[in-house]
């Protein structure tokens, strides 16, 4: 066991353009000697949806080695975790980008991390694990029918689309129809619970100069009935406008409203490129700065 | 705003990740309340202090205790861990001795306990415990959750301090370790009785602590509470009142929270009913700064 005391910390606010707006994370930045357990039990303490510790890379091409634990489990990527590690390896001086770039070594390999803008300004995005679409069977769709019955339904069929978790992506009929939903959230328990998805996000098309999308993600089966601002969801749902090729009118790069209903007010910046790669970025708020003891 | 000293504290711990986590902001006058319940909903912890210059003479300090959802008058782990927070910070200079806390609940003193075999250990004086009511056979739910349950020696009861708790002894350390609570049950008891939840202890033989206790209060949305400062100050008063401390002593220590992947260690000092104090170690684990900018 080490006796290291004075590991840097930081907890900041991913998707946010001001503290408490988006999604807190906590970063330590000086983990080696820290075990598996050991990780685990701060991430269980910390209680913000995930925790991350940053380790020397085992490879030349990687800027930085990152482990992401949520309370209760590690996973191998999750967006949020990615940009906001950057975000506080940047703003520590421990790493510098190269050309607007920097590579992410994570438990699910190598993931480049682009880096736009300086200052309160700066967005740091990464690609998203490319999604697809994912069949369902006829009883699955009577679950979802009973989900959707009190929903305003858009354009795009509902579909459940995979890109390393699963979620539900559900287009509504608009933004107030999103913003005012009622979710069933006892049935989508069932639905997320016999598709295996973690969730289920519903989305609209908006007219408004700061955003072209409003989301609201809900994963009510992992005790989270509805999450601040979603990294994986607003990948899968502009995976599933490309594909369907609806993104014409908000066009391949857009800003995503999430959190408004659960107090919070994030925003996402989210990029298909030309390869059809889905990213996914924001603005990171630095909230807590300090030294962590743990042994 | 500028940024303020910001700590995340470990109470009722003697290692980091043992006890009850608070998050501490310092230097809070310039916060208002709507910022403050944000942060606490931010931090996510089960609650959140921050301190502000006091207004009455006697006392060291005042603080503001919010928990994610609302802010409470007074809460025992964030009192101590205010407390630790000001004296690792040195806005408190004192060794042994009192310290008053101005809060929602009034003026609490705090004690310091500073010895060659111990860490700093801080106590709060609980509030007195107003009644002890005995379990009687009308109390339907009450009776449905005991009747399952392998008792011990005293007989349940509604124990009223700052708040009411059902309390009760199980037959052995390894029976209550255990258990499996019936939530369902525990929640009707509770509503029933308009109290928090259930308190259950046992006597502990050849352990450096000489009571196990795990509270559970599932009707406030709390299956089991790793570490109870007001709640052990309750079944104190419960010992005290049955002559059950003659054999287990007026200061003892208990155990609490492994069931549930904590490890706290609680130190009560009970000699009579008015003057109950619990308390403990605190850990810092987190030491820093908070820039919050809205």
């Amino acid at each position: 066991m080490t006796t290291t005391n004075n590991r840097r910390f930081l907890q900041c606010d991913v998707f946010a353009d001001v503290a408490g707006a988006g999604n807190g994370l906590a970063v330590v930045l000086e983990s080696e000697n820290l075990s598996t357990e050991q990780m685990q039990a701060f991430a269980k303490f910390t209680n913000m949806s995930e925790t991350t510790f940053v380790l020397p890379t085992t490879t030349l091409e990687a800027s930085y080695r990152v482990r992401i634990f949520t309370p209760i489990s590690e996973l191998p990527f999750a967006g949020h975790p990615s940009v906001g590690t950057a975000h506080a390896l940047l703003e520590s001086g421990l790493i510098k980008a190269q050309d607007g770039k920097l590579v992410q070594e994570c438990a699910a390999g190598l993931l480049p991390i682009s880096v736009k803008g300086d200052g309160n300004n700066r967005c740091i995005s990464v690609r998203a694990p490319r999604a697809k679409v994912i069949p369902h069977a006829a009883n699955i769709q009577a679950l979802l029918n009973t989900v959707m019955g009190n929903m305003s339904l858009g354009g795009l069929s509902p579909t459940l689309m995979s890109n390393g978790p699963l979620w539900w992506c559900i287009e509504l009929a608009s933004e107030a129809a999103v913003r005012q939903l009622k979710p069933l959230l006892s049935d989508i328990v069932v639905l997320t619970q016999a598709s295996d998805a973690v969730g289920l996000a519903v989305f609209a098309r908006c007219n408004t100069s700061e955003y072209q999308l409003v989301v609201r993600a809900f994963c009510p089966a992992d005790s989270i009935p509805e999450d601040p601002v979603t990294g994986s969801a607003n990948a899968a749902i502009a995976a599933l406008m490309h594909e369907k090729q609806s993104l014409a009118d908000i066009g391949n790069t857009y800003t995503a409203s999430q959190g408004r209903e659960v107090g919070r007010n994030g925003f996402v910046q989210v990029q298909v490129d030309d390869e059809g790669e889905v990213w996914i970025g924001g603005k990171t708020q630095t909230v807590i700065e300090g030294c962590l003891s743990w042994n | 705003m500028p940024p303020r000293p910001y700590l995340q504290v470990d109470v009722f711990s003697k290692r980091p990740g043992c006890g009850n986590p608070l998050a501490v902001v310092l230097d809070a006058e310039d916060l208002t309340s709507e910022q403050m319940q944000t942060i606490a909903a931010w931090t996510n912890l089960v609650e959140t202090t921050f301190v502000l210059p006091p207004t009455q003479t006697t006392a060291d300090y005042r603080v503001r205790i919010f928990t994610p959802q609302r802010e409470i008058p007074f809460a025992g782990h964030p009192s101590l861990g205010t407390a630790h927070a000001l004296l690792v910070s040195k806005q408190i200079n004192k060794k042994n001795g009192e310290i008053i806390q101005e809060c929602g609940a009034g003026l609490i003193p705090i004690r310091i306990e500073t010895s060659k075999k111990f860490r700093r250990r801080l106590f709060f004086r609980a509030p007195s415990v107003k009644s002890i009511t005995l379990l009687t056979a009308d109390a339907t739910e009450a009776n449905s959750v005991f009747s399952q349950l392998e008792l011990g020696e005293l007989s349940p009861s509604l124990v009223e301090g700052g708040r009411k708790w059902w309390i009760a002894e199980m037959f052995d350390e390894n029976a209550l370790r255990n258990l499996k609570p019936d939530y369902v049950a525990i929640s009707a008891m509770s509503k029933a009785s308009d109290s928090m939840g259930l308190c259950m202890f046992s006597r502990c033989n050849g352990q450096d602590y000489q009571l196990a206790v795990r509270a559970f209060a599932p009707a406030f949305g709390i299956k089991e509470d790793p570490a109870s400062g007001a709640a052990n100050a309750t079944i104190a008063a419960y010992l005290l009142d049955s002559g059950a401390l003659k054999s287990i002593g007026n200061n003892y220590r208990v155990s609490q929270g492994r069931e549930i992947g904590h490890d706290a260690t609680i130190d009560l000092r009970a000699s009579q009913q008015d003057d109950i104090w619990v308390g403990g170690e605190c850990q810092t684990v987190i030491n820093g700064n908070m820039n919050w900018i809205d």
